[in-house]
């Protein structure tokens, strides 16, 4: 065999790639497609291949990172670390990028030996952290299960913050309340010490109006019409039986071993596999099943068989629907064509045809298992696309929810909530921070500016159209201003609630202008639990788990890509 | 196309080398980003990673690399210390021939001779390199440094046991080096946690270290897109596997292992079935239905729960195992079968014949066996019993991207090898003499001698070579009686005015040589004396004259075997007549220094007092250059430090602190192993030789072809 050895291309070199031109000219070129993106407001970027194919409107980071080709390594690095995020986490992506990218920035004006910041950089990040998880925590609103109304709005702020969806405020109101139900339906009623969580199976119907989504407890199989002509109508009855294959019933003979199978002349074989199967089809007919599925093929012979013996066929059901399936129904799969254990049959409640749009539907209803689905409607496929993704997400942000049962404040407040604190920490008591790494008092100040600078440069993100972005001095919340009433003296006129909602404007809350010098101050910390419950009704919120997790990633890989010297590109 | 391989071509590129090396060095070190061809990106301050990763085209520097390489394969650690120290050697020998060059080569030769002329001179220094490495060195080591010392077992105890303390001082020490600033306390502790959990018993250590490193792929996992501090350790063995069939059952699970699949099929492999009708398939099928059935239904019986399987099993013995409540995992590698094989003490479960009555003796118990979700990805967790030292615990190693996670599994594998090389005796050259109350006298008398000797630190590179053999004979005689050296050190006061008295022939050389072979141990220590000198001034009438100077080569390679064959029967001789126990010294297991350049800059200080008080001017010289070139790692060490803690002050404090015999303060508290940089001592001044043995660098357009296949052929 000739084998081709080439010799390798040497690698090229570069040293201290964070003062390069290159390297800062994409950094601020990343940054301003993820912070253009950002929030509510954001634009929406078009992703196209020039060559043709599917065009991709979005402003999500999860979308956005996968098609975004990222040259310089350093940049490659940010990418992965966030889209990593994401796949764990589904939230908060942008958020990560963008603080992330302004820490490096920030830091790098600075211009203080990376050692220094790296180290200053982690002691704020954990005082952040434990700020964060201790129950003294101003930006925390936990979660009572018993009561919808901060789940809804969670659901309600991740839909908003996608403008990509396309959506209403009443269809957004619609698609939250949906989502919220499919939540509740996949949690188990009689949970003892550990819940597993059910399953929801999202099924896309394009070209409806977002109002005509639905949740449909059970499962939805869609059959083409031809199909569906076939499919008996279904006598009544409380339960049915059903079973389930994982193994083909279409006859092929799999797997006979290493060695030769020879077939002596005139032995059909295809006929024997098909007595089997027959065999087997007499087999279910007896033992009364009502509805067979298989994850492959179906014969027909035996499809007609089943069928003339009353009972429905469904074949290529597909590997992602055999958990649901599964477990909705508590069969288990049947992988053998001979013999069947009469424990391996289930049942389901009811059995139904169900038409929504164009599609037509196989429905399966559970007696009482935790498995839903989803009808997610939307007028165009890129809309479409980004409603489901959104929908994934919130489902998600909900999942981590129970994990950890709280919520915090969203639309920019945590974020300056969490600068004042960190300001207000390192004037107050530095001693403990500089006494554990070793730097003077000026680094500290400069670093911590830094940082909190990049937290509220996050929030400041929210706003894009050029209006004036102001904090409070009480609480350290976020308030934005209309841009075209820049005119009028007296701000507090205009401002009416904080971005999360929780604040309305009172006078003497002392303001001052985001991104400008203030004096530190301690921010309240304590949230009047009833004032939280009553003003709950349209509060913006973000995951915690989600965002807590983006804070530690944004920080640890801004503090990677400040700790890099040389930069090795393979050119092979 | 060939180039000249010259002293400042292996420098420059060695400079080069050290610049980027010396940006990752210890605490303060940085990191740097490496792409794969693939795309991916790693982050990395593994010296050895990195400097494959260039892909580097010098042939010198290629060399390098493979020098470090094989290093690393010896000991897994050191990379980025062995350039900085070699670069640091090549500009001592570079500014040394520097000014030889002027006082020597002023003369006007022809630019080719002299390089031809400088190639023998670095042959010389690289035979004395040699010398030094093997006879100095290991003097040195094992007579000086060794009292400083410090062992990484708890004292209290006779039995070797592991000092928690002083092991999480080592590993804080070794990953100070290899990850990132925020990370490396984290991380050692982590490491440390390990093996304190992964100990069954305090003293069976070595098994553990060996088990762990051998089978680290199978006993981490990597998770990305969570904080670093998520990471944790876990009881019990994760399989990177999901069930395929999962049965949750309470209590202790019994498992078996198989290793084919448990249906039986038509035909085995070189065997032909031969199907006539169509009911002999039939009964053929259901026959196999039936006999999986019952080898289920057997597993059943003897109670096992959990079916581990390194083939991918059939639906039928899938659907038949979950009838029967056994949890089945399929595929595993062999690599994860033969660890829980290890752990567990457990054969795999082969197929009963004909009947299926007889137990099924291969089982074995775990703890528990569930599914483990991490990031969404679903792992099989076994909380398997150890019948070995080991008790079985695995580590979840989180980081936002996954370049940060492969640093940190390979620094923590990096761990465990250099904790294996530290738990092993590495021997010396060098003999001990259980009663030597005479070497410790020895340098004193060699000071003498040494102030005297003068002459030959000018003298040009090309004699050093001779010079060579007397050192070997000299070492032994250090050994030797302290009459003896009394009246060697009085015999050296005529051997300088021999050298100024008149040039000897060639021809002399050899007599002298022979007569010493014949002569009792005594009087060819005399001779011996003389022979140095006798050709030093042979050699300086021979840079005159060039037609000579070759002749004379010739003449000593042959000479100089011919003293190798001598020593050991010197050694034999003196052990027998001095009657005294020798024994090979060594680098007893779990010897540590702390860290920060402690070993370089004891050696350092050892080196130049046994240069001072050298009398051989190229053992002295050697041992300068290479005292001075170990100065040089502690110097990159601290180089960001400022105020008490800069270099000089260290050195300064050091020093002081070594000659009024008080103990040394490190500002640094960790450890690090006395063996592993003794043995990047050694593998830096091979590399060194190889250096400057070589002359000249042929380019060639095609593979050299692989000789030795052929030759082999031949030969049969």
């Amino acid at each position: 065999m000739m084998s081709r050895v080439e010799a390798k291309k040497p690698s090229s070199c570069e040293s201290e790639p964070l003062t390069s031109e290159r390297v800062r000219v994409t950094l601020s070129v990343l940054k301003g497609v993820m912070t253009s993106c950002y929030g509510p407001a954001g634009r929406l970027k078009q992703l196209h291949n020039g060559r043709g194919g599917s065009v991709r409107t979005t402003s999500q980071s999860a979308a956005l990172l996968t098609g975004l080709p990222v040259s310089h390594p350093v940049l490659k690095i940010l990418v992965a670390s966030v889209q990593n995020h994401v796949s764990c986490f589904s939230d908060c992506g942008l958020f990560t990028a963008i603080l992330c990218c302004n820490l490096v920035e920030n830091v790098q004006r600075i211009g203080l030996p990376p050692t220094t910041v790296i180290k200053l950089n982690k002691h704020l990040l954990s005082l952040c952290t434990s700020y964060l998880t201790s129950e003294a925590c101003g930006c925390r609103i936990p979660v009572d299960f018993s009561c919808t109304q901060i789940l809804l709005c969670l659901v309600r702020s991740i839909l908003t913050s996608k403008p990509a969806c396309m959506l209403t405020r009443k269809e957004i109101d619609h698609v939250s309340t949906l989502i919220l139900r499919v939540f509740l339906l996949t949690i188990p009623e009689n949970a003892k010490d550990r819940i597993i969580l059910g399953k929801s199976v999202i099924i896309p119907l394009k070209g409806q109006r977002v109002t005509d989504s639905t949740v449909l407890p059970g499962i939805l199989i869609e059959i083409p019409e031809v199909q569906l002509m076939k499919i008996l109508p279904i006598k009544k009855s409380d339960s049915f039986k059903v079973a389930l294959f994982c193994a083909s019933l279409s006859g092929d003979l799999s797997d006979t071993g290493e060695g030769t199978l020879v077939v002596s002349y005139r032995v059909s074989l295809e006929n024997a596999v098909l007595d089997q199967l027959l065999n087997l089809g007499r087999q279910l007919v007896s033992d009364h099943v009502d509805l067979v599925m298989c994850q492959k093929v179906i014969h027909p012979s035996l499809k007609q068989f089943l069928r003339t013996h009353g009972v429905t066929a469904i074949d290529r059901v597909g590997v992602a629907l055999m958990e649901p399936l599964s477990k909705a129904t508590g069969t288990q799969p049947i992988g053998s064509l001979a013999s069947i254990s009469p424990s391996s049959y289930g049942s389901v409640k009811d059995l139904g045809t169900a038409k929504f749009g164009s599609k037509r539907f196989f429905h399966l209803i559970p007696n009482e298992a935790t498995v839903c689905s989803l009808l997610l409607c939307s007028r165009n496929d890129t809309a479409w696309d980004e409603l489901k993704l959104t929908s994934q997400t919130a489902l998600h942000a909900l999942q981590l929810t129970i994990r950890e049962p709280c919520v915090l404040l969203g639309g920019g407040c945590t974020e300056t909530h969490m600068a004042a604190y960190i300001r207000h920490k390192t004037r107050s008591e530095p001693e403990s921070i500089l006494q554990d790494s070793a730097c003077t008092q000026t680094e500290l100040q400069l670093i911590s500016e830094a940082f909190c600078g990049a937290l509220e440069s996050v929030a400041g993100s929210l706003e894009h159209d050029g209006g004036e972005m102001l904090t409070d001095g009480t609480y350290g919340h976020f308030w934005s201003v209309q841009a075209d009433s820049s005119s009028v003296v007296n701000w507090p006129d205009l401002l009416s609630r904080c971005g999360c909602g929780l604040h309305s404007c009172r006078g003497e809350l002392g303001w001052s202008f985001l991104r400008s010098p203030c004096p530190p101050f301690s921010p309240v910390t304590c949230l009047p639990p009833h004032e939280a419950a009553g003003a709950a009704n349209n509060l913006t919120l973000d995951c915690f788990t989600a965002k807590l997790s983006g804070l530690q990633v944004a920080v640890e890989t801004a503090n990677l890509i400040l700790d890099l010297s040389y930069v090795i590109e393979d050119k092979n | 196309m060939a180039a000249a391989c010259s002293l400042k071509a292996a420098l420059q590129v060695a400079k080069v080398l050290e610049t980027i090396m010396s940006c990752c060095l210890g605490p303060e070190g940085r990191q740097v980003l490496c792409t794969k061809p693939t795309g991916e990106v790693l982050l990395s301050r593994d010296g050895g990673r990195l400097l494959k990763a260039l892909h580097l085209e010098h042939p010198l520097a290629r060399m390098m690399v493979a020098c470090v390489s094989s290093h690393l394969r010896k000991t897994g650690d050191g990379a980025k210390t062995f350039i900085i120290f070699l670069c640091h050697l090549l500009r001592g020998l570079h500014a040394i021939t520097d000014k030889e060059k002027d006082s020597f080569f002023s003369e006007n030769i022809q630019t080719h001779g002299k390089h031809w002329k400088n190639c023998c001179q670095w042959k010389f220094i690289s035979q004395a390199l040699l010398t030094f490495q093997t006879q100095v060195l290991d003097y040195v080591v094992d007579h000086y440094l060794s009292r400083h010392f410090l062992s990484i077992f708890s004292s209290s105890t006779k039995e070797r046991t592991l000092c928690r303390n002083s092991l999480e001082m080592l590993l804080e020490a070794y990953f100070c080096g290899r990850v990132g600033r925020n990370n490396h306390k984290f991380i050692s502790q982590l490491t440390c946690d390990y093996f304190f959990k992964g100990m069954a018993c305090e003293s069976a250590f070595e098994e553990v270290f060996e088990l762990v490193d051998d089978c680290f792929v199978e006993l981490k996992v990597g998770v990305t897109g969570l904080p670093v501090s998520e990471s944790r350790i876990v009881a019990g063995l994760v399989l990177h596997r999901d069930f395929s069939v999962y049965c949750p059952a309470d209590g202790d699970v019994r498992i078996v292992i198989v290793t084919e699949t448990l249906q039986p099929l038509f035909s085995t492999s070189g065997s032909e079935f031969i199907l006539n009708s169509e009911a002999q398939f039939q009964t053929s099928q259901f026959w196999i239905t039936e006999r999986t059935k019952a080898i289920m239904k057997h597993l059943q019986s003897q109670d096992v729960k959990l079916l581990l399987s390194s083939v991918k099993q059939p639906d039928l013995v899938i659907y038949y195992a979950g009838l029967n409540g056994i949890s089945v995992v399929e595929c595993l590698s062999s690599e994860e079968v033969s660890l829980i094989q290890k752990i567990i003490g457990l054969a795999p479960f082969v197929l009963p014949q004909a009947s299926s009555q007889h137990e099924v003796s291969s089982t074995a118990l775990v703890k528990f066996c569930k599914p483990l979700i991490l990031r969404s990805k679903r792992y099989v967790h076994l909380g398997l019993i150890s019948t070995c030292s080991f008790v079985p615990h695995c580590i979840v190693l989180c980081g936002p991207v996954q370049g940060l996670v492969e640093q940190h599994s390979d620094a923590l594998h990096g761990a465990f090898k250099m904790l294996r090389q530290l738990f092993k005796d590495l021997d010396l050259n060098y003999m001990t003499q259980a009663s030597d109350r005479n070497c410790t006298s020895g340098p004193l008398i060699y000071k003498n001698s040494g102030e005297s000797n003068q002459l030959p630190e000018i003298v040009n590179g090309s004699i050093q070579r001779p010079y060579q053999g007397t050192v070997v004979k000299n070492k032994d005689e250090l050994a030797k009686s302290q009459t003896y050296l009394k009246v060697y050190s009085n015999l050296v006061v005529p051997d300088i005015e021999l050298e100024t008295h008149t040039p000897c022939s060639t021809l002399e050389v050899t007599p002298t040589d022979e007569t010493l072979r014949c002569l009792s141990p005594n009087k060819a220590m005399i001779i011996d004396d003389h022979e140095p000198c006798i050709e030093s001034n042979s050699a300086n009438s021979a840079t005159k004259n060039t037609g000579i100077d070759i002749y004379y080569e010739n003449l000593q390679v042959t000479k100089i075997a011919g003293k190798g064959g001598m020593l050991p029967v010197r050694c034999t001789s003196l052990e027998m007549s001095t009657s005294l126990s020798y024994c090979f010294s060594s680098i007893p297991a779990g010897c540590v220094l702390p860290a920060g350049g402690s070993f370089e800059i004891l050696l350092h200080y050892y080196l130049l007092n046994y240069a001072k008080n050298c009398q051989q001017s190229e053992e002295a010289m050697v041992s300068m250059i290479i005292a001075n070139a170990l100065l040089g790692i502690p110097q990159s060490l601290y180089k960001s430090k400022k105020g008490n803690y800069c270099f000089p002050q260290i050195y300064v404090r050091s020093l002081s602190a070594l000659q009024t015999n008080q103990p040394i303060i490190s500002s640094q508290t960790g450890l690090e192993s006395v063996a592993g940089k003794y043995q990047l001592l050694t593998s830096v001044l091979q590399c060194l030789t190889k250096i400057l043995t070589l002359d000249l660098v042929i380019s060639i357009k095609r593979q050299p072809r692989e000789i030795s296949d052929q030759d082999s052929e031949e030969e049969l």
